[in-house]
């Protein structure tokens, strides 16, 4: 059987630094599988290299047994794979739903021809979209907030936007990057529900997280990279009882 | 030997658009917007040496008169209006629009006050050749060259070996690090802004020897020489001023094949051809 | 010629020019400076085509407005590679080498002379000769063009640029075409820009290269800047403003030997007064 993410010895290097070596893992479907590991262990590269930013040196990444080797970001988004920013990237100057509309896949509207030569169309298609941003705001608690600038929002609302808006997608596979970071009390509780909630619906779900709570109380399976290499794989419990990744992740050198 | 004369031109040539190649370089590398109206205080340190010179000064001192007033008016552009903006958390385009305006206003003040027609400075000496080595030089040509290879060599020096130098360079490579430490960029860049406008002053003396003086005459060198910037890869002092060599010896060459007035066009097709290509410059990975 | 109506006429195609401007400038965020080559070439080729063709003015002009949009999409598409900085560069090289042809090719453009004797529009048997009758042409063109304009930015078109002005990467990590749509929004400029070209020829009957060069790129943004970047309303009013300021300067006594200079010292002296105190310009949004 073919895993649902297949990565398979990823390298990449920049310059004299090996941000990624030999990194192989799968992702099970409907599964949330946490990417853990100290700061710059190459967890967003891995990021990177999926979601076709950035080209790795070797490997390659197939999903559901389709090969996405040479893809552009956007053609990865129409396999039904999207991403979060770890510093967000929200369009700042937009409001919560046209946000949220940006990630729309019906492309109704998006052309200039359309715009200009079928006004009444595309005003159609414009109130069912945004009809559609809303369900999708209201799905992720923001309902409230759809008409303010991102730039008004709270850290917590931004975060949760940033989901949001890769919903709109349709995606069915989502890579988090730090969904929680900066986050505490009932803003992190509200994104971990979130996260229960989507897992709930049948998205399966890529989450690079430092909280080692927030891993105990989501994951299913953990991935421990370390300088770009993958050291362990297992079930949260497994990977925090092994006292060796502690002594790299909390003290740091190896 | 018409192809020896027009290589010598074009050596000759390309000192000078080194210097404003080299000026700009240190610029743009610190600040990293694409400050437009250096081509304006090229033309200024032209026009005030000029008018220095028409009050009786000696040449040396008409230059240095120049050369201290462009200083002085880059530190201010910067102080004054860049870091305005910029305290004000500006685009570069905003930044970008304010150096586009701040250009208009000193150029067409300039030729407010002096007309546009061209100005002359009429020193006899400058026309006076020498021959070296087979080939017929000015004294102008002669000055043109000593005075590119001085400036090159200056800012190597200073870039590499002086304190001041040193921090521009920190500054450039990462600004981020530089505002949180105590490299205090904001001086730094004030500093690196009246260096190279200073310096930008030196070929706006020395072009206009020949070509006489107009108001609007920085803007193509300006560009040219930022060619020769990017090209020779953002930084590269060496880069900059090798690159100028270059296309202004392949300006002049071309005149073998073509009117002169295409030169200009050619050069601005190849590099627009050119960042479709290579976007970071020759010299860079 | 009756001022007020040449005014009117004449930034009635500057709207034109502004909508060009600022939708690639205030809206998608492409730096370009060369608007005014593009604006120059759709102005040569109508007048071209009208004085050594039977076609009719109105193919004459789209077809003129068909070659501005290939050229500006051409001239555009440095800016996929290479980021702001470098393309206002790539941008300035295509305004002088524009500048070079268009004074140069003496052969197509009668060089510095410019082309003389452009026939006035004739449609349907009517000759528009007359400013008061050239209104109409240049009202309607003003009109279609802020309707198109008006009609894109209502539609998820107008976000899909505002959002890739702001962050491409996040468009393209959204599944959109960064491409796509720069390439649609570079059309279209080059459209408005080629027909305001056809209009300004026609209207004037004469072309030359001063009316195309660098210092007309930066009185387009001039025109955009103090208007207000981003938004119709700007582009509407700007050009109505800059275009009257030169009718103010004749009021006041300018030797006319530096009145151009002056009016270009005043374009450069509003650039930088209001990007230093009123970035979004009367009626724009920030820059
Ligand atoms: N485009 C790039 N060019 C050069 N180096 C890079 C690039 N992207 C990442 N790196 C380097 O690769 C290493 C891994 O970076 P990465 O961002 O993947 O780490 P990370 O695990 O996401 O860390 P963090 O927890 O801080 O987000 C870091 O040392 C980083 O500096
Ligand atoms: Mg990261």
């Amino acid at each position: 059987m073919t895993a649902y993410l297949q990565v398979t010895g990823l390298n990449k290097r920049f310059g004299g630094l090996q941000a990624l070596r030999d990194c192989s893992f799968t992702v099970g479907q409907g599964r949330i599988t946490c990417l853990v590991g100290p700061n710059g262990a190459g967890k967003t590269t891995i990021f990177n290299a999926i979601t076709g930013f950035l080209v790795p040196d070797t490997g390659h990444v197939e999903f559901q047994g389709r090969s996405l080797d040479g893809q552009s970001p956007q053609q990865i988004v129409h396999h039904g794979i999207a991403r979060t920013f770890q510093n967000l990237r929200l369009f700042a100057d937009l409001t919560a739903r046209d946000n949220v509309l940006a990630g729309m896949q019906d492309h109704v509207g998006e052309g200039p021809l359309g715009a200009i030569f079928r006004p009444f169309h595309t005003a159609r298609a414009l109130a069912a979209k945004q009809d559609a941003a809303m369900a999708v705001l209201a799905h992720v608690g923001l309902q409230d907030r759809a008409s303010a600038l991102v730039r008004n929002l709270s850290y917590g609302e931004q975060k949760l936007l940033c989901i949001a808006r890769i919903l709109a997608t349709g995606a069915e596979l989502l890579l988090l990057d730090e969904p929680t970071s900066g986050l505490s009390g009932a803003a992190l509780t509200e994104v971990m529900a979130l996260l229960r909630r989507l897992q709930a619906e049948g998205k399966t779900l890529l989450v690079v997280e430092h909280n080692t709570r927030v891993v105990q109380q989501i994951a299913d399976d953990v991935l421990f990279l370390h300088h770009g290499h993958l050291l362990a794989h297992g079930s949260p419990a497994e990977i925090i009882a092994d006292p060796k990744l502690a002594e790299i992740y909390f003290g740091g050198t190896l | 030997m018409l192809w020896l004369n027009l290589l010598i031109n074009g050596l000759v040539w390309g000192c000078a658009l080194g210097m404003v190649a080299v000026s700009f370089s240190l610029i743009f590398a610190t600040t990293r917007f694409f400050h437009v109206a250096h081509a304006a205080v090229y033309g200024l340190g032209g026009y005030v040496s000029w008018s220095a010179l028409k009050h009786g000064l000696p040449e040396w001192a008409a230059l240095l008169v120049g050369i201290v007033v462009c200083g002085l008016a880059g530190a201010a552009i910067q102080k004054l209006l860049y870091e305005r903006l910029d305290r004000r958390g500006a685009t570069h385009l905003v930044i970008l629009i304010a150096s586009l305006g701040l250009s208009a206003v000193m150029q067409n003040g300039i030729a407010a006050i002096y007309t546009s027609n061209v100005l002359q400075y009429g020193l006899p000496w400058g026309n006076r050749t020498t021959i070296i080595g087979g080939a017929l030089l000015t004294n102008t040509q002669m000055l043109t060259v000593v005075f590119g290879i001085l400036s090159y060599l200056g800012a190597m020096w200073f870039a590499h070996r002086t304190v001041l130098g040193k921090r521009m360079r920190a500054v450039a490579s990462n600004p981020f690090l530089a505002e949180i430490t105590r490299l205090q960029p904001r001086q730094v860049h004030i500093a690196v802004m009246a260096i190279g406008s200073a310096l930008v002053c030196i070929p706006g003396v020395l072009v206009p020897l020949d070509l006489g003086l107009q108001p609007f005459g920085g803007v193509p060198i300006l560009l040219t020489a930022t060619i020769a910037v990017i090209a020779g890869g953002v930084g590269s002092i060496s880069g900059a001023f090798v690159l100028a060599l270059v296309i202004a010896v392949l300006q002049n060459l071309s005149l073998l094949v073509m009117p002169g007035e295409w030169s200009i066009g050619i050069t601005f097709g190849i590099f627009v051809i050119f960042m479709l290509f290579r976007p970071r410059g020759l010299f860079t990975g | 010629m009756d001022f007020l109506t040449t005014y009117i006429v004449l930034a009635e195609i500057y709207v034109l020019l502004g909508l060009s401007t600022n939708l690639l400038v205030g809206i998608v965020g492409i730096f370009s400076v060369s608007q005014a080559a593009v604006f120059g070439v759709g102005a040569y080729l109508t007048a071209f085509l009208l004085m050594h063709t039977a076609l009719p003015f109105p193919v004459a002009v789209l077809l003129a407005a068909a070659f501005c949009v290939g050229l500006n999409i051409l001239v555009t598409l440095p800016s996929l590679r290479v980021s702001g900085d470098y393309f206002v560069v790539t941008s300035f090289g295509i305004q002088l080498l524009a500048t070079a042809v268009f004074t140069n090719w003496t052969g197509g453009t009668g060089g510095a002379n410019g082309l003389p004797g452009v026939p006035a529009p004739l449609i349907l048997g009517h000759e528009f000769t007359e400013p008061t009758e050239f209104i109409a042409l240049t009202t309607i063109g003003m009109a279609l063009g802020c309707l198109c304009f008006w009609l894109m930015m209502r539609a998820p078109f107008g976000a899909l640029l505002r959002a890739i002005r702001e962050d491409e990467l996040a468009v393209a990590a959204l599944g959109k075409s960064v491409l796509g749509a720069k390439v649609s929004a570079a059309a279209l400029a080059g459209a408005f820009a080629g027909s305001a070209g056809g209009l300004y020829a026609t209207f004037l009957s004469f072309v030359d290269p001063s009316s195309f060069d660098l210092d007309a790129s930066i009185f387009l943004l001039t025109m955009v800047v103090v208007g207000g970047a981003r938004t119709l309303a700007g582009s509407v009013l700007g050009p109505f403003v800059l275009l009257a300021l030169p009718q103010i300067l004749a009021l006041i006594d300018i030797p006319t030997s530096i009145a151009a200079a002056a009016r270009q010292l005043i374009y450069g002296l509003l650039l930088i007064v209001f990007m230093l105190f009123r970035p979004q310009g009367l009626l724009g949004e920030k820059l």
